[in-house]
């Protein structure tokens, strides 16, 4: 696949655009204090600066990859000539539409090494990124109904444990101890016959990772361009007959504030990702469906892990404010749109109760749908296309959020090595067109 | 303490009021009987029993007392018995209810996290992402804290699920709102012939009105009664909660006399939206204490419930409805002292200790003494109906608040979410509404009627579709006012204040999307009707901008929370039986819960139902098997398309094996079909596919081949479906059937039609599942148990006994077949399996045939393989690991394995790399304990008879 020469000249000007030269504040409980007693208030959490007319690398994308990839970029390479733009404001996509469930206990080897690095990285991101992003290690629980299930279930969990991976099968009894509300006996439709039990799966504050990474890439001189859409990709020298398309180079972006040039470009957009790259003339085999997610009014923490049924379609949390928040499986049709439905909520009604029939009094308040980007084999295309300078970091269906630090930190090596960093390998955009189909639809099929 | 209903605060009646003070309602609140009258809100009996503090705010305990009274009120949510966040101003009083206040502790009156106002300035909005981060280790033990912070009540987890119900309905027009617009419209509607479903939030037609004069009273009275005899269905105490595409409209109906709550599921040619106006609340200090409330708070207490809400009032005001309020209050004797904002006075601050306001402070520092603030300073339009249907809505700077911004065809909207004027001119434009609705509905019927097959065709044309010519309601003229020069709250159920807002704002959460998801205002259960606007304008001041310019957040559905029992109604999870399942039961099967079924696991004794089907011969129901009935000249066609070997030219009388590979060329389902005459078939699919390869069947045709002539007719029920296995059983058929048994005339692999036990039309084919000779029979539903009888009955000499689901299993694994999603999965090709033979990549086109070409090249995929542990007596668990010998390297799982009867040792399947999986090749695995042992891999899949004699005998 083409790579750009534009970084080594990129990386030559290491350092040129640092940040303010006044160090930011870090945010402490200190901080607070002062600031209270002394009544100010923070500086911004990015700054506002003007679009420039040239950067090292554009990012499409202001969502949790696009601003994690280019933190890193700025972290780990130095690279900071970077401009993440975005046609809404940052992590109005898939990235503040998520239930914010993170796990590790995937069922392929590649898999789980993949899911476990971004754990880890969530696990420290508190203190890495000196934003409290609340990773709530609270446990991760999917129930079994059905004695394949069941057998689904110790497949992963032994999996898991020659991995070292925390997570096992545990019993009804085990169920009930961890999650009181869930209805143990054997009346019901979907009887609960055990859980794959992951203790080190839990939940964070997804806007919190995305304010996160913003903030600290732009310390480091990376800037954050809200508002601006991206109406086309330069590129010269392709195949097409515009110039576009396989063999071409890209030269910069066009975007609705004015046309940028840039030697690299990476696409980290989900719900259009087709669409920005119909714009380099790079073909994406990806189709877009809609995600509905929905969120009770709060009461009291009753369910204090994150519980999961396959066999009924439902995830469901318990935040710190007391909201549960439910999430389902993808609905069975292309659409841009990201109205909720009526039959959505209905059916998560019936499967929720079905599971904890206790709650039939808690009232639904608010109900959306986020957009999810499906490829054929449920994973993601990631790094160098036909086009010279354009990257992808897309196609992550429904799971992308568990997977945005560790995604940001090997496109950034990918941006920054113009090589395919091994970890990211197996989600070349090549094996659509060479028959080496990635196979996590197994375990990512079972939701969260 | 006991109060009777004439306390001090209730006054004389009121003409308008909606309480029957003949009849006393006993009920308690916070462990204190009180008593109330028939009609009262448990707001209203709280303040007529003279209670002012109904809770605590969310983050810092500040005591909070009504503010709007009624549905929308962020300080009332109450728990009543199990029953969490009842909205106060609007349930009403029941005998015994049990009122507790929620998220208080010790109590109501003495709360300890009251100290956290104390030090509310280091508490700003988003402070919990600033801290908390070191040391690491603690922050479990913060998050518990902030975890008791989490408002609302608590849930009873012995909840039982009550009756809940759905209606469906199909109305020409649904009218939301049933104030004076919303009743004009709907009356219009349904004189000009539609059929009309009226919806009103609150207990009673009027809106307004209700509080309003005698004449208005006369008008709600007059709608009332034109309404019933005009054929309106009227839902009272109901909500729409939600428009969806083509005006799919959810109605929670919470009036109905036996559901708790009950979803109505309309499809309405015509939704009329007239929900009226949500006040507005002033953002000013001290504007959330307890004495501070709205106009229509203190409008509604007065004149519908008799309540006095406090003696000496201010009362800020800046248009009509202020005016009234004031007449109001001074009509049952409130002294009160006048801020007029329209003449440029207002007021900064509401003082007072904390339970009370006791003075106001004015503009021009002047100093009131009262104990009721009441504010009337403007308006939200709850647009949310509007932009679920697509709408943006406008502000308008002159009016003060959001219009609707586009026209949609089958949406109206009319009342004061419009405009304003006279009573006069919003009946008018109701009534305008009403009619334009209807035409609009007759259109939409005459459309959908024509698009529908059916008996009578629909004649005429369609009628026009009528333009909009509705007259446009005036807009009155109202002064912004969103904050005054002090701080105060703005979304009082978020305990967010603009200082907040401000701070956020600089912190660049600076539009209104981030400030909402920094601050969390907005976020409460009152989803923005009282604090969208104000957020919007404190947000537009921090950045000076217009109101305008930063714009509004997107009103999500439901427009009224809703209870997960309504939603979900009656739950209908149906389970499958066949039809011999009495059969099961008496006769003690122990049952299994397969997918959508429920079947025998077994009678008793798995390992003995084997042994006696290798031996004599025995019967399991296999009716779960998926059964696709396909007809039609191009069904060789759409069998090649779907599995990946050759159709074309299966002959009349035969039965073939078949694998299915979706696109990714993982394997889908597999199974038999049969051709039982030129242009009829019958396919079997695996139990758990069965309405998944339906589908996937359709798919092909409906979106990819479209000509082909194929019709298919699921049976899965349809048939009942018996398997008669064991060395015995063509005896045992041969007995009942009138077909020819003969081994030369019905070989293995083929299928004959004929009558068995007297049951005509019945299907029988041999194949074998289990290894033995058997003979698959499919029989019409209705005689399924009779034909399960007869067999026993004639075969009692030759020692037939049933056998269930475990035993099937044994056999097929001792016989080395694979089951589809237990020895394959969703990685697993189809070359893995083994089965190659069955690939024909030379066909034209079949589904997967792209990855299959690639996968049939590739060296490092699994192989399932059959394996057999060195010590015969483990069994090892299925999902057991195999790993390179001392080492956790996964070489691939046992997906199969079981104790075998027939050869007395364990027997397994497996997948495994294909460096390790030549016969005879040892493997390391894991067992449950963690114990690692030795297997082999065996010559052939079948474990017994792998020359198959048996079967084709």
């Amino acid at each position: 696949m083409a790579k750009s020469a534009g970084l080594t000249a990129a990386r030559e000007k290491v350092g040129r655009r640092s940040a303010d030269s006044s160090k930011p504040p870090r945010y402490s409980a200190a901080g607070l204090l002062s600031r209270g007693a002394r009544k100010t208030t923070w500086p911004r959490v990015w700054r506002d600066v003007p679009l420039q007319k040239t950067y090292d690398v554009v990012i499409i994308g202001g969502g949790v990859h696009g601003l994690a990839t280019a933190y890193y970029l700025a972290t780990n390479h130095g690279i900071t000539n970077v401009a993440v733009v975005d046609k809404s404001y940052l992590g109005s996509g898939g990235s503040g539409r998520n239930t914010a469930i993170v796990r590790s206990n995937y069922l392929t080897p590649e898999g789980v090494a993949f899911y476990d690095r971004s754990l880890d990285l969530y696990n420290s991101m508190s203190l890495d990124l000196n934003i409290n992003v609340m990773f709530s290690e609270r446990g991760h629980m999917t129930l079994a109904h059905t004695d394949s299930a069941l057998r689904t279930m110790n497949w992963r969990a032994e999996v898991n444990k020659l991995q070292d991976i925390n997570s096992s099968v545990i019993g009804p009894e085990d169920v009930k101890k961890l999650a009181p509300s869930l209805d143990t006996s054997s009346d019901p439709r979907y009887p609960i016959l055990g859980a794959l039990y992951h203790p080190p799966g839990g939940t964070i504050r997804h806007d919190a990772v995305v304010w996160g990474y913003a903030r600290g890439a732009d310390h480091r001189g990376v800037e954050m361009h809200q508002k601006t859409e991206v109406l086309d990709i330069l590129v010269e020298g392709g195949d097409g007959p515009d110039g576009k398309g396989p063999g071409g180079k890209v030269t910069g972006v066009r975007t609705s504030r004015g046309d940028i040039s840039a030697p690299i470009v990476v696409n980290c957009t989900a719900g259009w990702a087709t669409l920005i790259s119909d714009m380099a003339g790079v073909k994406l085999p990806i189709s877009t469906r809609p995600l509905q997610a929905a969120v009770t009014e709060p009461v009291k923490v009753f369910l204090p892990t994150v519980v999961v049924s396959g066999s009924l379609h439902v995830y469901v949390s318990q935040t710190d404010r007391g909201e549960l928040v439910f999430g389902a499986s993808v609905d069975p049709f292309n659409t841009y749109q990201v109205r909720g439905s009526l039959d959505f909520t209905e059916e998560l009604a019936g499967h929720v109760l079905e599971l904890m029939p206790g709650i039939s009094r808690m009232r639904l308040l608010r109900q959306w749908a986020g957009l999810c980007d499906m490829t054929p084999d449920y994973s993601p295309v990631m790094g160098f296309t036909p086009v010279e300078g354009f990257l992808c970091d897309v196609g992550w269906g429904t799971y992308g959020f568990k997977a945005g630090p560790v995604s940001g930190e090997q496109m950034a090596e990918c941006v920054a090595t113009q090589q395919t960093p091994k970890l990211i390998e197996p989600f070349r955009l090549e094996r659509f067109s060479t028959g080496k189909l990635v196979g996590e639809k197994g375990a990512a099929a079972v939701g969260h | 303490m006991s109060t009777s209903p004439s306390s001090p605060t209730r006054i004389d009646a009121q003409p308008g009021e909606v309480i029957d003070r003949s009849t006393t309602i006993r009920f308690s609140w916070n462990g204190t009987s009180m008593t109330g009258f028939a009609g009262d809100t448990i707001a209203s009996a709280l303040m007529a029993n003279g209670v002012r503090v109904i809770s605590r705010s969310m983050k810092y305990h500040r005591p909070r007392g009504y503010l709007t009274a009624d549905f929308w009120d962020p300080n009332g949510f109450v728990q009543v018995g199990d029953d969490p966040n009842v909205r106060s101003g609007h349930r009403l009083i029941e005998n015994g209810m049990d009122v507790e206040p929620q998220n208080v502790w010790p109590s109501l009156d003495h709360d300890v996290k009251a100290a956290n106002g104390l030090v509310g300035r280091f508490l700003t909005a988003g402070f919990y992402y600033k801290t908390f981060m070191r040391p690491a280790k603690l922050w479990p033990q913060f998050e518990k804290v902030l975890a008791t912070f989490a408002p609302g009540g608590t849930v009873d987890l012995d909840t039982p699920h009550r009756l809940h119900d759905k209606r469906y309905i199909h109305p020409d027009v649904v009218v939301a709102g049933g104030g004076p617009a919303g009743m004009s419209a709907a009356l219009a509607a349904a004189e000009a012939g539609a059929q009309v479903v009226l919806v009103e939030h609150e207990h009673h037609l009027g809106g307004h009105l209700l509080w309003g004069s005698d004449a208005d009273r006369a008008v709600v009275a007059h709608f009332a009664s034109a309404l019933e005899k005009a054929g309106v269905e009227v839902l009272l105490n109901s909500t729409v909660t939600g428009r969806y595409e083509d005006n799919w409209v959810a109605i929670n109906q919470r009036s109905h006399p036996l559901a708790v709550e009950r979803l109505i599921k309309a499809r309405a040619k015509i939704l009329v939206v007239a929900p009226g106006l949500i006040e507005r609340p002033y953002v000013f200090a001290g504007n959330d204490k307890p004495g501070v409330m709205l106009s229509g708070a203190v409008r509604r207490l007065i004149n519908l419930y008799g309540v006095k809400p406090g003696s000496k009032a201010v009362v800020l005001t800046a248009n009509a409805d202020g005016d009234a309020t004031i007449a109001d209050l001074e009509r049952i004797g409130v002294d009160v002292h006048v801020v007029d904002a329209r003449k440029g006075e207002g007021i900064v601050a509401a003082d007072g200790p904390a339970k009370s306001v006791t003075s106001v402070e004015g503009a021009d520092g002047t100093k009131i003494d009262c104990d009721l603030l009441v504010t009337a300073i403007g308006w939200t339009a709850p647009t949310s109906l509007l932009n679920m249907s697509g709408d943006r809505p406008v502000y308008d700077p002159q009016t003060a608040r959001f219009f609707p911004g586009v026209d949609i065809d089958n949406v109206l909207s009319t009342g004061g979410i419009v405009g304003d004027g006279m009573l006069d001119e919003v009946i008018d434009h109701g009534q305008q509404t009403g009619r334009l609705a209807a035409d609009r509905a007759a259109a939409v019927a005459h459309r959908l009627q024509a698009f529908t097959a059916r008996a009578t065709p629909v004649h005429g044309d369609e009628p026009e579709w009528t333009p909009d010519r509705r007259s446009e309601l005036p807009r009155d003229a109202h002064p912004e006012l969103f904050r005054s020069s002090t701080h105060g709250i703005v979304d009082f159920s978020e305990d967010v204040g603009s200082k907040d807002l401000f701070g956020a704002a600089a912190e660049g959460f600076d539009s209104v999307e981030l400030i909402k998801r920094f601050t969390t205002a907005t976020m409460g259960p009152a989803q923005g009707k009282l604090e969208t606007v104000n957020t919007v304008a404190v947000l537009a001041e921090a950045r000076g901008e217009t109101i305008a310019e930063v714009g509004t957040t997107v009103w999500r559905p439901p427009y009224a929370p809703i209870t997960l029992g309504a939603l979900a109604g009656r739950i209908f999870e149906p389970v499958r039986v066949s039809s011999i399942q009495p059969w099961h039961e008496r006769n003690d099967a122990v049952p299994i819960l397969a997918g959508a079924w429920i079947r025998p696991e077994h009678y008793g004794d798995a390992a003995a139902e084997v042994r006696n089907t290798r031996e004599n011969v025995g019967i399991i129901d296999v009716t779960p098997l998926g059964k696709l009935d396909l007809r039609g000249p191009d069904v060789p066609k759409l069998l090649s398309m779907l599995y990946t070997n050759k159709w074309m030219k299966l002959p009349v009388g035969s039965v073939r094996y078949g694998l299915m590979c979706a696109e990714d060329g993982v394997v889908l389902d597999d199974g038999v079909t049969a051709r039982l005459g030129e242009e009829h078939y019958l396919m079997t699919t695996t139990s758990s596919g069965a309405a998944t390869i339906w589908e996937w069947a359709e798919n092909w045709l409906q979106t990819e081949h479209p000509e082909w002539q194929v019709h298919i007719t699921p049976v899965t029920t349809g048939l009942t479906s018996i398997n008669v296995a064991g060395p015995k059983s063509r005896e045992l058929v041969g007995r009942l059937t009138d077909i020819d048994l003969d081994p030369q005339s019905f070989e293995y692999m083929q299928v004959r039609t004929g009558s068995v036990a007297g049951v005509e039309n019945c299907i029988a084919w041999r194949i074998g599942f289990t290894g033995e000779l058997s003979y698959e029979l499919h029989v019409p539903s209705g005689h399924g148990l009779h034909v399960w009888e007869s067999l026993l009955e004639a075969g009692t000499d030759l020692g037939v006994k049933p056998f269930g689901l475990e035993a099937q299993r044994i056999m097929r694994l001792e016989k080395g077949h694979f089951i589809v999603g237990q020895d394959t999965d969703g990685l697993t090709k189809a070359p893995s399996t083994g089965m190659s033979s069955l690939i024909k990549l030379d066909k034209d086109d079949f589904a997967g045939k792209a990855e299959l070409g690639w996968a049939m090249e590739d060296v490092e995929a699994p192989i399932v393989v059959s394996i057999q542990t060195s010590d015969g007596t483990i069994v090892p668990r299925e999902a057991s690991q195999i790993v390179k010998a001392g080492t956790n390297e996964i070489l691939g799982r046992i997906t199969s394995s079981r104790m075998s009867p027939t050869l007395g040792r364990s027997v397994c399947l497996g997948q495994v790399a294909p460096h390790v999986s030549a016969p005879g090749t040892e493997l390391t695995i894991v067992l449950a304990d963690g114990t690692r042992t030795q297997a082999n891999v065996m010559e052939h899949h079948a474990h017994f008879d792998p020359e198959g004699e048996r079967l084709r005998g």
